[in-house]
């Protein structure tokens, strides 16, 4: 009962939240010196086409007009209609969002299973050459932009080796005898529910650069989160006492000490994985990635208003969601969090 | 402990840095022998990697790089042919053409045995419609007909344009937007949305099988084209969009593209090299001038027009900044068009002569400011204006840079010669290839501003392309010759900085044969005819 109020009270706050973002997001989006009008008419457009066009986009309204009415799209589930790519933006985003996401789900994969137990071992044997060495791709992790560790990469992988794909989300051979059947957007989950396997194959192979290389930093990051709060937990009385009574240092280190530092850790991460959402854009235009990243950055390019304002409402809703869904995972795991 | 951390990640990012450097300086040693994707040729496919998606297929109202897509699905009644052919046009789906003496009144007789991509035939009747509803629709380029007053179905194949006022509509016809002909039934039933789902209703040789918005649109041949096909024609063509320059770059090496275009422009050597791209570098359609505020003082002394003229560095812009790309303008008209002429008065750098005239108009030491603007991002328009400002803060003028949005910078433009920015970089390229698309469009007097941003107002000029437009079909020796007197008035009244002719550069597979760059529209491949 306890815990329904608490996500409650946190979904009220959550729309006033969204409710303050979309109201500034589009004021901002809006003062900025442009004419959407002339963006949407085309390159070489007569004043008439100008003038018709201001009047569609409902422009020649006051400011506050134009908010009212965007909101009251916002609540019939319309998003408004990009000025660039003249599409209902919900179209869009049904789009190009699955393809983020995949891209993004996956990197979060690569961190959790290869940053938390390398953090794991590196805290465990602190000062050993495991650690040093962890400690080393940690580093580089967090500091090495993301696209450069992209190019570099494709350099290796497709350039010296030709083992994997330069970018797309599969290849065009596959694409046009092997077609995936579109259910949730996101490839390897709709070739693996059709039993498409040529394409599951060939979507995994274009994932993997991608992916490892937006994993970078959450992967320096959740080393770093771990080893950090392992070295302190394992300092803790409770792991002593499991030790002077013999249980297996592995189940010490990976079940009774985690279980306390993963905490910190998934925190850290959940906020990574919003942050990759938008993080992704150069990978995603390095990899020619055809997702939310390379939609936003031609909206923004082009002062795209409805497009920006529809979009960080996306990225919002994420944010509250992933947050909430966080602290209701540590109350989970850790019963002395409690939801308050 | 911290020097370490500093030590570890100079030597992270030096070991990245060093293998950048290799992959630049040599890549022939790395030619990529294993790929991890088929060449494209070997199934009868060819792979266009394109910079940009494709906002709007509908070909009545496309005005962008749809024009690649439109192109190869669509077709219109006149064709420009590429630079230097004998004939401007030549017939498509019209097989003959002709006009009154007064080029009031068009009549084009249509090819027979033609049908759209969903079975309507084709006729005058359908070339009336499609045409009156792109009109009717008054979005991209549909201003393009405005001369036109009534079309008339005179019987099945002959179709007859009557105009207000006298214009080229042969020219007109063959424009690369808003000219389409496409399936009135599939407008009129379909709509705007069906076609950019992904689906086309035109004439052409290839048609939409699939579309992965943001991803690629794959065509494939039109079975019932009226032009035959032959056993060597790409069967399937892709256009994958790949937005960044060293991964086309990349794909064009490999093969896994058999073609692609603007690609980081210090590469174009190291790929000319090679033996399996080849390098197509041709003159665009397209150029950049800063438009002066010729209402304004101090600009509205010709005299102190001249003298910025004189001021900037063209050798060094164009060795510095531009190099392959693009040549020094002859006055307004690009290179490669027709009322071009090579003969026009250049400016050179030459700060003396500057200083003279400065000194006539009256301002011996400058002393006076001026607002160049340039839309954010653009590096040859903000690199033109860092060089310049160098130039003339000897001459005591201070330039001041301003990068804004298109759309701020143009509204900047249009709010009144008082308030109006001095200098306005702008690129221009036409709607339908003639020399008037420029000629009036930057500098013909306005009631009220559009895109003459440097307000010039020269009745004599007005009059002169006026005339020539209007004869510009019927006489088009005339035509030219007026039009190069209408750009030498402009030159000498340097009514702008004439900058530079853009050149395009497209690379291909070697194997890939038949490609002839037309820049009436730009970067778009006829994939009909090309052959292996």
């Amino acid at each position: 009962m306890q815990r329904f109020d608490y996500i409650l009270k946190r979904l009220v706050m959550a729309l006033f939240v969204l409710l303050s973002v979309s109201f500034f997001t589009f004021i901002i989006a809006r003062v900025v010196p442009s004419d959407p009008a002339a963006a949407w008419v085309g390159p070489h457009p007569t004043r008439e086409q100008i003038e018709k066009a201001t009047i569609e986009l409902g422009l020649d309204k006051p400011l506050t007009t134009q908010y009212l009415r965007y909101m009251d799209g916002i609540i019939k589930g319309d998003l408004g209609t990009s000025i660039t790519t003249r599409q209902p933006i919900l179209t869009d985003v049904r789009t190009f969002l699955p393809a983020t996401l995949e891209l993004v789900i996956a990197g979060m994969l690569i961190a959790i299973v290869i940053g938390i137990p390398l953090g794991v071992f590196s805290g465990a044997y602190r000062g050993s050459w495991l650690d040093h060495l962890t400690r080393l791709v940690s580093i580089a992790g967090v500091s090495m932009p993301a696209f450069l560790f992209g190019l570099l990469l494709q350099l290796l992988f497709f350039r010296y080796l030709g083992l994997l794909p330069l970018g797309a989300r599969i290849s065009t051979e596959v694409s046009l005898f092997n077609p995936i059947e579109t259910i949730t957007g996101i490839y390897l989950l709709d070739s693996a529910l059709t039993g498409n396997w040529v394409a599951f194959q060939d979507a995994l192979k274009h994932i993997i650069l991608p992916a490892v290389a937006l994993a970078t930093y959450p992967v320096g990051l959740a080393i770093r989160m771990t080893r950090s709060t392992i070295i302190e937990v394992l300092s803790e009385k409770y792991i002593m006492a499991a030790k002077v009574s013999g249980i297996r240092q592995r189940t010490i280190f990976f079940v009774l000490a985690l279980k306390n530092a993963i905490v910190p850790t998934l925190n850290a991460l959940g906020l990574a994985f919003v942050y990759s959402l938008t993080g992704a854009i150069l990978i995603e235009i390095i990899f020619s990635w055809p997702g939310l990243g390379t939609y936003i950055t031609n909206a923004v390019l082009s002062v795209d208003f409805p497009v920006i304002v529809s979009v960080t409402l996306v990225m919002t809703v994420f944010y509250i969601l992933i947050n909430l869904l966080l602290d209701i995972i540590q109350a989970i795991i850790d019963p002395r969090v409690t939801l308050q | 402990m911290k020097k370490r951390k500093t030590i570890l990640i100079i030597l992270v990012l030096a070991l990245a840095l060093t293998a950048c450097g290799g992959a630049n300086t040599t890549p022939e040693a790395a030619a990529p022998e294993a790929e991890a994707e088929p060449a494209a040729a070997e199934n009868n496919v060819f792979i266009y990697a394109h910079n940009t998606g494709f906002p709007d297929l509908n070909p009545a109202s496309s005005f962008s790089d749809d024009l690649l897509i439109m192109a190869n699905c669509y077709e219109t009644l006149t064709f420009y042919n590429t630079p230097g052919s004998e004939e401007t046009l030549s017939p498509k789906l019209a097989t003959a053409w002709e006009s009154d003496a007064d080029s009031m009144v068009w009549t084009f007789t249509l090819r027979e045995g033609v049908t759209f991509q969903d079975g309507e035939p084709f006729n005058a009747e359908a070339v009336k419609a499609a045409i009156d509803n792109t009109i009717a629709l008054e979005a991209g380029a549909s201003y393009i007909w405005a001369p036109v007053e009534t079309i008339e179905v005179v019987d099945e194949y002959t179709v007859q344009f009557n105009l207000m006022w006298p214009a080229p509509l042969d020219i007109i016809a063959a424009a690369g937007y808003a000219a389409w002909i496409y399936s009135p039934k599939a407008y009129a039933e379909k709509g705007h949305e069906w076609f950019n789902e992904g689906n086309c209703a035109g004439t052409g040789p290839y048609t939409i099988q699939s579309y992965e918005r943001g991803s690629r649109i794959v065509m494939a041949q039109n079975e019932n084209y009226w032009g035959e096909w032959s056993d060597n024609q790409y069967q399937t063509a892709v256009f994958q969009i790949v937005e960044d320059p060293v991964v086309r770059q990349q794909m064009i090496e490999a093969g896994t593209a058999s073609f692609t275009h603007d690609v980081p422009a210090d590469n174009l050597a190291t790929l000319d090299a090679r033996d399996d791209v080849v390098v197509y570098a041709n003159p665009a359609f397209q150029n950049l001038v800063g438009l002066f505020n010729t209402q304004k003082e101090p600009l509205n002394d010709p005299l102190v027009r001249q003298a910025i003229s004189y001021a900037f560095p063209y050798d060094q812009f164009m060795q510095g900044v531009i190099g392959e790309r693009g040549t020094q303008s002859h006055g307004p008209i690009p290179a490669g068009i027709w009322g071009h002429s090579d003969d026009l008065f250049q400016y050179s750098y030459d700060l003396d002569k500057a200083k003279e005239l400065l000194t006539e108009a009256g301002y011996p030491d400058g002393g006076f400011e001026l607002v160049y603007t340039f839309a954010t991002g653009d590096l040859d328009e903000q690199q033109a204006g860092e060089l310049w400002k160098a130039e003339l803060a000897k001459l005591g003028i201070t330039l001041e840079l301003r990068p804004m949005t298109w759309e701020a910078q143009w509204d900047l433009g249009m709010s009144g010669s008082e308030n109006a920015q001095d200098i306005f970089a702008i690129y221009w390229w036409p709607d339908y290839v003639s020399p008037i698309s420029w000629l009036y469009g930057m500098y013909h007097s306005e009631e009220e501003t559009l895109f003459n941003l440097g307000y010039y107002n020269n009745p004599e000029f007005d009059e002169l392309i006026d005339i020539a437009d209007a004869i510009s079909s019927t006489d088009r020796e005339e035509a030219t010759a007026m039009f190069i007197e209408a750009q030498e008035i402009l030159v000498n009244d340097a009514v702008s900085l004439f900058l530079y002719d853009m050149r395009n550069t497209h690379l291909a597979r070697t194997d890939v044969k038949g490609y002839v760059d037309n820049p009436a529209y730009p970067h778009v491949v006829f994939v009909y005819d090309l052959h292996k």
